[in-house]
């Protein structure tokens, strides 16, 4: 078993304790729309929770009349959260269309979190994949703990939260396939760049599970830890009803995860395999890229 | 030394908790449930095709328990039983295969390829209230009950069980399911029910109904259980709103040989089912049982 992520200065946070009531939905407002993209839409939510969230967790979203989807947090304050929509099929389309004061309906926040227990975090996001990172680059700037954020996307208006990331205390690398910001080329090339000139005791990433699987080989030959952030078909959120889990070690990427150590998924199917709705095995190759 | 044994017919449990079907479902959780202490684990409920199951929300908390409506979602039997259930064995307590179905014919050929990869039972999942033609129709159907069992039995070495869930007939189900030969009858499945969500004034599954389970089903199963025990003679197992060993004993003082635990692992966790084994251990040795077998249904005439 992978030793647990947890972040001890967290602990207090921990979750409310659990009833069924904790699984129902629970109305929240929408108060503000901020487009990042062309594709991403980011929305402060009206906080519904008790507890403190941390980054990595998620919140299950249910749009009546469509479908509910987890979504990462991306950020949070007193009396907010956020999340980060990208347009991908029917319901993420249909949340783009939702005005402020529009209500949606969420569970959670479940999943464990990254740990943030270091001095020094190489954060490395890949397209949409950075929606977790940014809320943990937050937390690790305000902690004043070195770190130097990675962030690829296929091209320039894709980068996310930028202008966020510039006002915190931390190293900001850009890498876009065709060159129109910063590095060209793949996040995992800058990378490897960024690891020559630099040490570090921590790695977190996000992104597709090809490129967090390459992050986390270039960790494990620096002997690096590496905490990735998996995407699973989730349905319940809360760990009863399976088809998150990660074979063959039988974990829920929803309760014991989404956030793993690196040198335990390589064990796994990790960057091979997952499941699809039905619980039928797909290669991760034959996966159509979104 | 207090036993924690118990027997399903031949079957023999290292203690009386199993996972219900529907829940972790895949080999590897399965596998990982029974390294947690398990003493039997059931599969999800599969079928002939695949299904990819309802839209979400097919789940959601209410008073009491949860209301879910997956819609039986599963690879199709032939990869589940390929890939699945040889892990799900790996676990080295009794896997039991569950199968649901429209016709006969289904069953039976699901319940032959499970025996011949190593199912150590079959349990006909005659209860889904949520999915037209495959569940509870059948399960309040005596004839249809009968029917079913007798070809599924009559083609099969392993035990057969057979899920019931309540309706009026669930007694008369029962008896018929053993007149044709079902080695043991779980009692029950979730209850049709649903969940509105006052503000979004809609239903919240996106199926509208599903099936009740957890702490507000519990006495309603425990009756059934006290019923099906003074009814039949093969035993009895009880699902419904086990939480802890207090509602465990419960089951197996009103006539139940071994109990199914479901809901409450998104409360307590994987770990509830050593959880509650112990529970049982502690109670036996309090009150002076020497097994699980001495206080089966004490608590019945």
């Amino acid at each position: 078993m992978q030793e647990k992520i947890f972040d001890p200065k967290l602990e207090s946070y921990e979750k409310e304790i659990l009833s069924y009531k904790s699984f129902k939905f629970k109305p929240s407002k929408i108060r503000k729309i901020v487009g990042e993209s062309p594709r991403v839409k980011s929305f402060y939510l009206e906080k519904q929770m008790k507890c403190l969230t941390r980054p990595g967790q998620f919140v299950m979203v249910w749009l009546p009349g469509h479908e509910e989807v987890p979504m990462s947090i991306t950020d949070e304050g007193e009396d907010f959260i956020r999340i980060s929509v990208s347009r991908e099929g029917t319901t993420t389309s249909e949340l783009h269309k939702l005005e402020i004061g529009s209500t949606l309906f969420l569970r959670g926040p479940f999943g464990n979190g990254f740990s943030l227990d270091g001095k020094s975090f190489l954060v490395v996001g890949g397209g949409y994949g950075v929606a977790p990172l940014i809320y943990a680059a937050k937390i690790l700037s305000k902690n004043n703990v070195r770190c130097s954020y990675i962030q690829g996307a296929k091209t320039k208006s894709d980068l996310l939260f930028l202008d966020e990331v510039k006002n915190m205390d931390v190293e900001l690398n850009l890498a876009t396939d065709d060159g129109s910001e910063g590095f060209k080329g793949r996040a995992t090339e800058l990378m490897e760049s960024v690891l020559d000139t630099r040490e570090f005791d921590f790695i977190l990433t996000c992104g597709s599970e090809q490129m967090m699987h390459r992050v986390v080989q270039l960790g494990v030959e620096r002997s690096i830890r590496a905490q990735a952030s998996l995407e699973r078909y989730m349905k319940c959120g809360f760990g009863i009803c399976g088809s998150c889990v990660l074979d063959p070690v039988g974990l829920r990427v929803c309760t014991e995860g989404p956030i793993f150590e690196g040198n335990f998924l390589l064990n796994t199917e990790f960057g091979k395999q997952k499941r699809d709705l039905s619980g039928s095995r797909v290669t991760i190759d034959d996966e159509k890229r979104k | 030394m207090t036993g924690l044994t118990t027997n399903i017919g031949n079957i023999e449990l290292r203690n009386p908790t199993i996972l219900a079907s529907g829940v972790l479902c895949n080999g590897t959780i399965l596998k990982r449930a029974a390294a947690e202490g398990a003493g039997a684990v059931i599969t999800k409920s599969i079928t002939i095709e695949k299904r990819s199951g309802y839209s979400t929300p097919i789940i959601t908390g209410v008073e009491g328990g949860l209301v879910n409506a997956v819609g039986l979602a599963n690879p199709g039997y032939k990869e589940y039983l390929s890939q699945d259930l040889p892990i799900a064995k790996d676990g080295e307590v009794p896997v039991v295969v569950s199968v649901a179905g429209r016709e006969t014919e289904e069953f039976m050929e699901i319940c032959i390829e499970a025996e011949k990869v190593g199912a150590d039972a079959v349990e006909l999942n005659l209860s889904c209230p949520h999915v037209e033609k495959r569940g509870l129709e059948i399960g309040s159907d005596p004839v249809a009950v009968g029917r079913i069992v007798k070809e599924v039995k009559g083609a099969l070495k392993i035990p057969v069980h057979t899920k019931l869930g309540l309706s009026d007939n669930l007694q008369n189900s029962a008896i018929a399911a053993q007149d044709a030969g079902t080695d043991a009858v779980v009692a029950i499945n979730t209850i049709k029910a649903m969940a509105i969500d006052v503000q979004a004034r809609m239903p919240v599954l996106s199926n509208i109904y599903g099936g009740l389970s957890g702490t507000a089903i519990h006495p309603i199963a425990l009756r059934c259980v006290h019923e099906l025990y003074s009814n039949l003679s093969i035993p009895v197992v009880g699902c419904g709103g086990v939480k802890d060993w207090q509602t465990a004993v419960e089951f197996l003082l009103a006539g139940a040989s071994a109990v199914q635990i479901g809901s409450a692992v998104a409360i307590e966790g994987i770990k509830i089912f050593q959880e509650i084994a112990n529970g049982i251990k502690l109670y036996l040795n309090e009150y002076g049982f020497k097994n699980v077998e001495e206080i089966i249904g004490v608590a019945n005439g």
